[in-house]
């Protein structure tokens, strides 16, 4: 499912990152890569704040709805 | 000299570093292209001096914002003697992403373990030894803020940078490490250096490098073509991203034991859920706000004025004693003011302005004179002699008298009437007059206020600036008045108009600071990207325009937060539009004005409206900009939320001595230079005769105003104002050097039209104003339009300089330059025309809505072009 609909405070693991590659490696150097883990902070209105590694990271609404978690 | 470099994340502590290392030897550097700031310093206590290099933060060798690209070339190519490797151990497994990178090149590497107190306040433990021995350089524990470990971080540095390192990665065991060793060889055979690093971003598909190593490609798609991974399928890219994670989780990772496993709410989270919320969070961070505005430059600090707190009725008393309050005051009767001095109601428009004393001369005793008597005792009331000067004056006991006071005692000398009859006194020396009005109400307000700290720094710098004008004026008393002319008026008038607003940027930017360092300007971001990108912004570009109402110079700097090169751009140049500090005089005073001469209208709505105006416009003309020339995705937002901390003083001051530095730099160089210009035009007629101020209508700026005149009939203020329309061209010309100068010059010129007009300072420049209307007949709509153009032309002098630095090339700040005459001359026909003839919005709206379907139709090709080729 997109990270915008993942539930929060738990553990998930991204699956896909359907973003430009400019974008994706970005995310990647952030630590949102394929296989690696992040739980959701907090998910208000589109906007999300998740937590990688010992980081949070704000994504915006168009942009979590292209990663998606499992 | 050896050359160190401090590469780390974003916020990882190293600009702290590199402060302390490097002491008070910091300076800030420009680098070529593009202006993101790199310090570069000295460290003296290894063997030798070390110059130290603090590159911007990145995330990765792989660039994504300009700033990342300048920290890996020069990493490449300027070949540092060594990389000290910031991290930032509360967050270690990201941070070594990097690490993992940086020790692919051929350059010794140290590895700076950074905030290991916060770490250890978490009850973390980390094993350094271990973490050194799998990363295969030195790893030093250190804390930055406390300052603790440094010495041994550069004393293992300096011993690393003396033995040449060769790069080494985690990824050989991987299921790419026979494509990179392959590659490796292939660049190492076409001497490129750092093959390794270079073959591994090769592989990772990075831009900058499959441009630069064209001819080694086909390798790469050959493998690609017989590979098959079960999750990334070929794109190698997260492949090598995953693999180096996978490789700090299992190696890296465990040297750290943490006391608790489970993730857990921090407090900075707790911090997160009422700052970040849905509902609550932009109505605090207005809040915020207008508390640093409010701070920064509000005259009636925390409202106590307007809630009464100074209230003090203003009353007279008659001859008899009588009290009289301000509601029963006369226009022009003679009232006693508590002391028993005469007083004069002073009335304007039907409103009472103040007391005004009636002026006598006073002996040296500190007795009012109340007539003069020549050397026989007889009483005079002409006071000139036969050479029309004043007369030698007797009191009436025959004393001649030598010199007059005022009632404070000061020294005067007497002005007469025309007629010969006592009008007034004046100091004789212009220091004294300053040095009069000084009081405690010149800095602190509370009379009828407290001021904020903002306005309390700008009275000091004011006062100070004031008083070296003063004592020059008085030093050049016997030069020629164009000599002190130039000196006062033009040079140091122009330099200190500019630096008396020193003080309360400084203030500005330091509770922008305060609050960026704090990390709540990160949230701010993203809280308002949702509303943001509507425009075609991201949220990052929020901040330089709220910061554009207190002064356009820091808003400006402050763009270089944006990543994008065309974001920034048409940001920059909406910022004047959000109307600065300087702009409200003009607002106030023609508000007053229109209010005071026409009877229409609200002043405080008048003034309120324009600053709509202004946000509107610049709403419009990003939409605007950004559907035609600036066209282009806004980028995704993507921001780390850092932990929030307590900013700490002494970057802040060291930010601070920055920024006051570069703006005294531009002030004694650009603005000095225009402002000289202004004055020479303003103050030499066509035939190089030096004219007074109230000649300015004779000056060569009122010739090219006259000249230009024509061009700004559709704004109202052009050729139907007759033979004295030029003032407001010229009005607006002076408001280049600094905004406050249109309404100073409105009362400068109002002195030339009527004579005997002297501007009242207790109006803030609504007299002058009205007076102006009286001599020109210009119209309400055109007086609008004259604020509206003030407000989105070329800003001032000093803005225009940071524009110029801020942007990327020359073409552009051309183009910038002409987006603003441009659309102030639109804004301001706009106005008048509909203000005056309201059908025209019509023809307006035909025009508006005729440009936006040519700009969708056009785009709408454009995209279709784009997607077949």
């Amino acid at each position: 499912m997109p990270i915008i609909l993942a539930p929060v405070n738990k553990e998930l693991r991204v699956v896909r990152i359907a973003a430009d590659d400019k974008t994706k490696k970005h995310l990647e150097n952030l630590g949102i890569n394929v296989n690696g883990k992040v739980v959701v902070l907090s998910s208000s209105g589109g906007s999300v704040v998740v937590i990688v590694k010992d980081g949070r990271i704000a994504l915006d609404k168009n942009l979590s709805t292209k990663i998606f978690v499992a | 000299m050896k050359r160190f470099a401090l590469a780390g994340n974003p916020n990882c502590g190293k600009t702290t570093l590199f402060n302390n290392l490097t002491g008070s030897t910091a300076h800030v550097g420009n680098w070529p292209g593009v202006t993101v700031d790199k310090k570069t310093g000295t460290y003296k206590k290894c063997a030798e001096p070390v110059e130290i290099v603090d590159l911007p933060g990145i995330y990765s060798l792989s660039p994504y914002t300009p700033e990342e690209v300048i920290a890996r070339n020069y990493i490449l190519d300027e070949k540092p003697d060594c990389i000290i490797n910031i991290v930032d151990a509360t967050n270690l497994e990201r941070n070594l992403y990097l690490t993992t990178q940086i020790l692919e090149i051929d350059v010794p590497v140290v590895i700076a373990l950074n905030m290991m107190d916060e770490v250890e306040k978490l009850g973390n433990k980390i094993d350094e030894k271990t973490l050194e021995d799998r990363l295969g350089v030195p790893v030093v524990k250190i804390s930055a803020l406390k300052e603790t470990g440094l010495d041994e971080l550069m004393t293992r540095a300096y011993k690393a940078s003396q033995k040449a390192r060769l790069g080494e990665t985690v990824l050989a065991s991987s299921a790419l490490s026979h494509l990179i060793g392959d590659v490796k060889i292939a660049l190492k055979g076409q001497g490129v250096e750092n093959p390794l690093f270079h073959a591994i971003k090769l592989v990772e598909n990075d831009s900058i490098e499959t441009e630069m190593h064209k001819e080694t490609l086909p390798m790469i798609e050959e493998f690609k073509g017989t590979f098959e991974d079960d999750v990334f399928g070929d794109d190698f890219e997260a492949l090598v991203a995953d693999a180096r994670y996978k490789y700090i989780s299992k190696y890296f990772a465990p040297t750290l034991t943490k006391k608790q496993e489970k993730f857990s709410l921090t407090k900075s989270d707790k911090i997160d859920k009422v700052l970040t919320h849905k509902v609550w969070g932009i109505p605090i961070f207005l809040a915020i706000l207008f508390l640093v505005f409010h701070l920064t430059f509000s005259e009636d600090l925390f409202f106590l004025g307007k809630a009464g707190v100074f209230d003090k009725e203003v009353v007279a008393y008659t001859a008899t004693q009588e009290v009289v309050s301000e509601e029963d005051f006369e226009p022009g009767a003679i009232y006693y003011d508590e002391d028993g001095n005469e007083v004069e109601a002073v009335f304007y428009g039907g409103e009472f302005v103040e007391l005004a004393p009636i002026p006598y001369a006073y002996d040296k005793a500190g007795n009012k004179i109340e007539a003069f008597y020549d050397k026989d005792g007889n009483e005079l009331t002409v006071l000139t002699n036969d050479e029309g000067e004043v007369a030698d004056l007797y009191d009436a006991n025959g004393v001649k008298y030598d010199a007059f006071y005022n009632a404070d005692g000061w020294e005067c000398e007497l002005v007469l009437a025309e007629d010969g009859t006592f009008e007034d006194v004046e100091f004789v020396s212009e220091i004294d007059a300053f040095r009069s009005e000084i009081s405690v109400h010149t800095f602190f307000g509370y009379e009828e206020s407290v001021f904020s700290p903002g306005v309390i720094l700008f009275n000091a710098m004011d006062t100070f600036t004031g008083f070296l004008s003063a004592c020059m004026s008085q030093a050049m008393a016997n030069a020629p008045a164009w000599a002190s002319g130039l000196v006062v008026d033009g040079i140091l008038g122009g330099l200190f108009s500019v630096l008396s607003f020193l003080p309360q940027i400084l203030l500005l930017f330091l509770f922008f600071s305060i609050l960026e360092d704090s990390g709540y300007m990160a949230r701010v971001a993203f809280i308002l990207d949702r509303i943001f990108r509507r425009f075609g912004l991201s949220g990052r570009a929020f901040m330089p325009m709220i910061m554009g109402f207190g002064c356009s110079i820091p808003a400006m700097t402050n763009t270089r937060t944006l990543a994008d090169d065309k974001e920034r751009t048409a940001t920059i140049r909406v910022i004047p539009f959000f109307s600065c500090s300087a702009k409200l005089p003009i607002l106030t005073a023609i508000a007053g004005g229109i209010v005071q001469f026409f009877g229409v209208g609200n002043a405080d709505l008048i003034t309120y409206a324009m600053y709509v105006l202004g946000i509107v416009v610049a709403i419009a003309t990003v939409i605007l900009m950004r559907s035609t020339t600036m066209k282009g995705e806004v980028p995704p937002f993507i921001m780390e939320l850092p932990a929030y901390h307590l900013p700490q003083g002494k970057a802040l001051m060291i930010h601070l001595f920055d920024k006051a530095k570069h703006f005294i730099k531009k002030a004694f160089t650009i603005i000095l230079a225009s402002t000289i210009v202004i004055w020479f035009v303003s103050h030499f007629s066509w035939n190089w005769q030096y004219l007074d101020d109230a000649e300015m209508n004779l000056s060569v700026l009122a010739g090219l105003g006259g000249l230009l005149q024509p061009i700004f009939t559709p704004l109202g203020f052009g050729s139907q104002l007759g033979s004295y329309g030029w003032v407001f061209v010229v009005a607006a010309v002076t408001g280049l050097i600094a905004k406050e100068n249109v309404i100073a010059t409105f009362g400068t010129l109002a002195a030339c039209l009527s004579a005997g007009f002297a501007a009242n300072e207790a109006l803030g420049g609504v007299d002058s104003v009205v007076q102006m209307i009286t001599a020109t007949g210009i119209t309400v709509p055109a007086l609008i339009a004259f604020i509206a153009f003030n407000m989105t032309t070329i800003p001032c002098f000093a803005a225009v300089a940071t524009a110029k630095a801020e942007l990327p090339n020359k073409k552009s700040f051309r183009m910038t330059l002409l987006f603003w005459v441009a659309t102030s001359y639109v804004v301001a026909t706009m106005i008048y025309l509909i203000g005056s003839w309201w059908w025209t919005s019509f023809i307006f709206a035909a025009l508006i809505a005729a440009a936006i379907v040519m700009i969708v139709l056009y785009n709408k090709r454009a995209d279709k072009k784009l997607r077949v080729s």
